[in-house]
């Protein structure tokens, strides 16, 4: 029938109405920030590599090691072809008029090949993903080491598409955990955890907090997830639609036959939630050890990403790889109040 | 309505513990951290305490100590809203709690939280993210710190656990901070902090030893919690 095979193209299969986006550290997404300093013209384009070894010997530069000391000149035209990085601003010496007598010391570094001073404006810390490496570049060169797979995911073409097939299963069935949970007139939000080397959901739960303010959807999956493995605190038996793939083989493993390989609770397995976790919830997947997570819409007060990221929060000890756009379109009409 | 939603809100504002109350509270708070020790449980005592001084039919003002996962029954037993138990109740505990027990406080509106020594690794109170003041207007209130409360002998009595649990090891404070904090999976999540040194988080224990060694943990804390209770009263 023709409109179901509409439906069935909206709902399952149409995995291009979306794309994921990493949610990267602090530092791979703020911009790497700018400093002035003091570039000259290179006159005589054979004093350069004396030039390059004296000034480094004067002005090393520390903390700068990601800059290039040299660059072709930007202006077209220029007599001179290379200008060369001398000092930061804060390292040159107090100077009535700035001349280049003035910045070097006259034993140091010979200045016969350079002209005059003029002000730049260099990148402060080295660029971490192409993005910040490219604006960067705008201002002066400078080295990056690219991690090809920060780059791809930045394009949103890290996942194939039989795994974003996969991972549109997945949160479709999130989705369906919170239309039950807005059902019941809780918040709509639902979470699946995922074994991704076996491809079987291990839990799928839905927000509860009318019951107890703390069962927000993550902390339910959790729990069922702790459950499966013959552990977790709570029942939610009362909810169909919080489920735990609580198979008879859980129950005949022996306690300390898979112990060694699942040391924390959630150790490889990825979340897929329709918005984005709150910091009790996020911090929740950093003590049971989440390989990865994935959600559809960002929220006002999230913590992977909006508000803090805590996936990737330094003195933690343990940091995953978060991304989101999941399902937006479908997450986000979870929000939307149903007219009944 | 305006003006009850007033009068509350003033109270909360001023609503904190005195010198006396932390003094005492925290005694027991680190009583049990003690006893913990004792029994070769993670030394980290943690109690709610519920002052209602409004209704003042009684001569002495009334002091209830709930731990939170009983919270919510107390409440409902008797009839009164969680809400505003909440905001009249402080949590003592010898330890700061971690990141996401700060937030689950929030989310319970609890005003105030009287600690002993911060946790370096774990913090939710400023030490590594500051959950406390911080402005996230959806998830719950924040909440008032007070830090320092004996925090030596808070730190001294995790050094000794970690000595007894480890030996052989290396006891700098550095390692010491090194702990797991597990309080995930207790349901009562708040009021026992969870401490394991990190042997006991590699693969030779799994979280399911330790839900059980919580488990104990719990039953003991509840046992105190009565045994406290009845010396109140
Ligand atoms: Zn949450
Ligand atoms: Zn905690």
């Amino acid at each position: 029938m023709e409109p179901q095979t509409k439906r069935w193209k909206g709902s399952v299969c149409d995995t291009d109405s979306w794309v994921p986006y990493p949610v990267l550290s602090d530092e791979q997404s703020q911009e790497v920030g700018l400093i002035e300093a003091f570039a000259a013209p290179i006159l005589d384009k054979k004093e350069t590599s004396r030039l390059v070894r004296e000034l480094n010997s004067v002005y090393p530069l520390s903390g700068l090691q990601h800059i290039k000391r040299v660059r072709v000149c930007q202006k077209e035209g220029s007599p001179h072809p290379l200008e060369v990085l001398v000092c930061r601003v804060s390292d040159a010496p107090d100077m009535k008029v700035i001349s280049i007598d003035s910045l070097l010391p006259s034993d140091g570094v010979r200045c016969n090949g350079l002209g005059e001073p003029f002000v730049v404006k260099v990148p402060a810390r080295p660029p971490l993903t192409r993005p910040q490496f490219e604006l960067a570049s705008k201002h002066w060169p400078t080295s990056f080491h690219e991690d090809k797979q920060v780059t791809v995911a930045l394009r949103g073409e890290l996942f194939s598409p039989p795994q974003k097939a996969a991972m549109h299963a997945y949160m479709m069935s999130a989705v369906a955990a919170a239309r039950a949970a807005k059902k019941m007139g809780m918040e709509p939000v639902g979470a699946v955890v995922v074994d991704p080397s076996t491809e079987r959901i291990i839990a799928v739960g839905h927000d509860c907090r009318a019951d107890h303010p703390l069962h927000h959807a993550v902390m339910v999956c959790i729990d069922l997830v702790a459950r499966s493995q013959g552990g977790g605190c709570y029942s939610f038996d009362r909810y169909p639609a919080c489920l735990t793939s609580l198979t008879s083989d859980a129950f005949h493993n022996e306690p300390d036959t898979d112990a060694s390989s699942q040391p924390y609770i959630c150790t490889g397995y990825d979340l897929y939630v329709t918005r984005e976790p709150c910091v009790m919830c996020a911090m929740a997947l950093v003590h049971s050890r989440i390989g990865r997570v994935f959600y559809g819409n960002t929220a006002a007060d999230g913590a992977l990403g909006t508000k803090f990221r805590v996936h990737s929060q330094k003195d933690l000890n343990h940091h995953f790889e978060v991304y989101r756009g999941i399902l937006s379109k479908q997450c986000e009409d979870l929000n939307v109040p149903t007219a009944t | 309505m305006g003006t009850e939603e007033e009068s509350r809100a003033a109270s909360a504002e001023s609503f904190h513990p005195s010198n006396e109350d932390i003094e005492k509270w925290m005694a027991s708070a680190f009583d049990m951290a003690k006893d913990a020790l004792e029994n070769g449980e993670v030394p980290v005592g943690c109690l709610m305490v519920y002052n209602i001084s409004e209704p003042k039919p009684s001569p002495f003002e009334m002091f209830y100590m709930v731990a939170l996962d009983q919270l919510l029954d107390w409440c409902h037993h008797r009839n009164l809203d969680v809400k505003s138990v909440c905001k009249q109740t402080v949590l003592y505990v010898t330890v700061e709690p971690c990141i996401m027990c700060a937030a689950a406080l929030r989310l319970f509106n609890i005003p105030v939280v009287v600690y002993g020594c911060r946790n370096e690794r774990f913090g939710g109170c400023g030490s590594v993210l500051d959950v406390s003041s911080a402005d996230l207007p959806q998830t719950g209130t924040t909440f008032k710190v007070c830090v320092g409360h004996r925090a030596e002998e808070a730190v001294e009595m995790l050094k000794t656990f970690y000595k007894q649990e480890n030996p052989n090891g290396d006891q700098t404070i550095s390692s010491l901070l090194q702990i797991f904090f597990l309080c995930i999976f207790s349901p009562p999540f708040l009021f026992v902090f969870f401490f394991v040194p990190p042997p006991f988080t590699s693969s030779n224990i799994s979280w399911r030893h330790l839900c059980y060694k919580y488990t104990l943990c719990r039953a003991s804390f509840q046992h105190h919690f009565l045994e406290t209770l009845h010396k109140q009263f």
